[in-house]
């Protein structure tokens, strides 16, 4: 039960992007199209669930007993940047579209605060490796999730009267303090 | 290949020089990152009980019954004389993650008052259960965790109807008065034996 | 002297990292839920890019191109991990309200573009200033948005009561739809300001 209260928790109580303000340049950058945000999002998703994967126990088995919990900072991006650096060759080799469809994006997953922020608070929040990655997953489906409700938003917004001061990225960040409202309503699902 | 051991070795001369630089500084701050933790601890400690003299560690001696609630330290408060309270730092799960409670128990089982060490909840909201500038009681300037400086761990805790709640922060607000409620209990519960002890001691005496 | 001056304005306002460049944004609106965060995370972030853009221009000719990225990484990283060690002893408090995000600064976006853009091309005095600048121009709107933020939600400035003791704050302000919202009507405010700017260069040109 536990488990599930992470999960509902990191994706709708406290979404990461809406609640949290985690990774808003991409939220902002790679919306534009639907099927671009579901990309990131998975895309997202999987480095998000290997970084907990390698970055916890690199911080229980071997960071802690050799007493160097201040290089925490440092270990954590490299593993990110390292395993963004093999999903790009491993897209560029087997599914060379999606890799052109990404672009520029695909290194940017590096600085996704998201990502690093999960694999901190596994650490800070004292979950156990399995609840670490339930969370990695709640935040990532969160995530996505933010990032397709708001694609789909701007979609929408072609076709919509915007008042001339504020189009282009101040409606965006309205329309996400909207969408963000509409979210606080899940703070009762849990007790 | 003679490139790419080049690049290695620029790389982790870097890394090294960085690690290096680190565990310099760490070093140097480590002593003061711990010994704040203990001032924090102290400062509240004199805040709850004011003529408290000094403190014996009774961390052992207390169970919680919760087992999401653990007491990561326990002290026995002692002035002048005789002993005048327990104090417990229990932590706790709170709508942000983990919160951390100072919460002092009196010999009457009264508690003599609560102290927010740690708290992640969000600002604004959770998080003005401690902030000195949030009252629950605005005319008599009250704050969450004041609320219950005099209650007894007889009385009830229902959240909203004896415990005031912090405005839109339900969760924070019940997750908090558990922490409190569960260490006054244990801390009231071991009091209750090391005054038989002491009262059996005084009429074994006689 | 003239065009370091410059490359300093730049930073702080035609070149503002946060309203006109538009990175770096999740700390931003993360900590500027009360002045004091805004503050704390603005100087944190701007030693960390003054510090990093200085090594990384003083090394510029002895990193390899192609191992630039990590090589920056490590730079920033530890130079984040320096101010986190810093403030968790000495500033204990704003630590803990600023949690996650100091660790966080290591992947501001800010921080990586600048050092990419301009420090890894540009010698110690220019980027010193560039930094300062960048780091000043975003420590600016941080307590721009955390002053209108906490001033109407919480009725204080910096931890101080400035607004009448009967006034009612606007919650909303503190939640995270209300830092949007402030945000969103910033931007707006600035693309105004830009509009503005640029009819009055070429006006001036005309002229």
């Amino acid at each position: 039960m536990d488990l599930i209260k992470i999960f509902l928790v990191a994706v709708l109580v406290n979404n990461v992007v809406l609640m949290r303000f985690l990774a808003l340049c991409s939220y902002i950058g790679m919306t534009s199209d639907v099927g671009q945000s579901v990309g990131m999002g998975f895309a997202v998703t999987f480095v998000t669930v290997l970084a907990t994967a390698a970055t916890w126990p690199i911080y229980h088995f071997i960071l802690v007993p050799l007493g160097l919990t201040f290089l925490q900072i440092l270990i954590f991006i490299l593993v990110i940047a390292s395993l963004v650096q093999l999903v790009e060759f491993y897209l560029k080799k087997n599914i060379p579209g999606l890799y052109a469809a990404m672009g520029i994006y695909l290194p940017l997953i590096t600085t996704n605060c998201a990502i690093l922020a999960v694999t901190f608070e596994n650490i800070s929040f004292k979950y156990s490796f399995i609840e670490s990655i339930v969370y990695a997953v709640g935040v990532s489906i969160g995530y996505l999730l933010a990032m397709v409700l708001l694609a789909g938003l701007r979609d929408r917004m072609k076709s919509s009267p915007v008042p001339k001061f504020l189009q282009g990225t101040p409606i965006l960040f309205i329309a996400t303090a909207l969408i963000g409202v509409a979210f606080m309503g899940f703070s009762g699902l849990i007790k | 290949m003679k490139g790419i051991a080049k690049l290695g070795l620029v790389l982790a001369i870097f890394a090294a020089a960085a690690c290096a630089s680190l565990a310099v500084v760490y070093a140097i701050t480590k002593p003061q990152i711990e010994a704040q933790d203990q001032i924090a601890l102290t400062a509240s400690l004199k805040e709850i009980f004011p003529e408290a003299v000094n403190f014996e560690d009774v961390t052992d001696k207390l169970v919680s019954k919760d087992a999401n609630i653990k007491f990561l330290n326990a002290v026995l408060v002692k002035g002048e004389n005789a002993p005048i309270g327990v104090a417990v730092k229990a932590a706790g799960p709170s709508y942000g993650g983990q919160a951390t409670l100072l919460v002092g128990i009196t010999l009457q089982r009264s508690i003599a008052g609560v102290r927010v060490l740690e708290l992640k909840d969000t600002p604004g909201l959770g998080a003005n259960a401690n902030n000195p500038g949030y009252f629950v009681k605005k005319a008599e300037k009250v704050t969450f965790p004041g609320q219950f400086t005099g209650k007894y761990l007889t009385d009830a805790f229902a959240v909203k109807e004896d415990v005031i709640a912090i405005t839109a922060s339900t969760i924070t607000s019940k997750s908090l008065t558990k922490i409190i409620k569960t260490a006054g209990d244990s801390a009231a519960e071991w009091l209750e034996t090391v005054t038989a002890d002491t009262s059996a001691e005084t009429t074994g005496g006689k | 002297m003239k065009s370091l001056w410059k490359t300093f304005k730049q930073g702080i306002i035609y070149e503002n990292p946060l309203l006109m460049l538009m990175i770096g944004l999740c700390s931003a609106l993360a900590v500027t839920s009360s002045v004091s965060n805004g503050i704390g995370m603005g100087l944190a972030m701007t030693f960390v890019l003054l510090f990093s853009e200085i090594v990384i221009s003083l090394f510029r000719k002895v990193i390899p191109n192609s191992a630039r990225i990590p090589i920056f990484i490590i730079i920033i990283a530890a130079f984040t991990t320096m101010v986190d060690l810093v403030m968790k002893a000495y500033f204990p408090e704003l630590s803990k309200s600023m949690g996650v995000f100091i660790p966080l600064i290591v992947v501001n976006c800010i921080i990586m573009g600048r050092v990419e853009a301009f420090a890894s091309k540009q010698s110690f005095l220019p980027v010193v200033f560039d930094s300062l600048g960048m780091g000043i121009g975003y420590t600016w709107v941080l307590v721009a948005i955390a002053a209108f933020r906490e001033i109407l939600g919480n009725g204080t400035f910096a931890g101080i009561q400035v607004m009448p003791g009967n006034f009612q704050p606007i919650l909303f302000f503190i939640l995270p739809p209300g830092g949007f919202l402030v945000f969103g009507l910033l931007t707006s405010f600035n693309i105004w300001l830009k509009n503005r700017m640029a009819k009055s260069e070429k006006a001036k040109e005309r002229a």
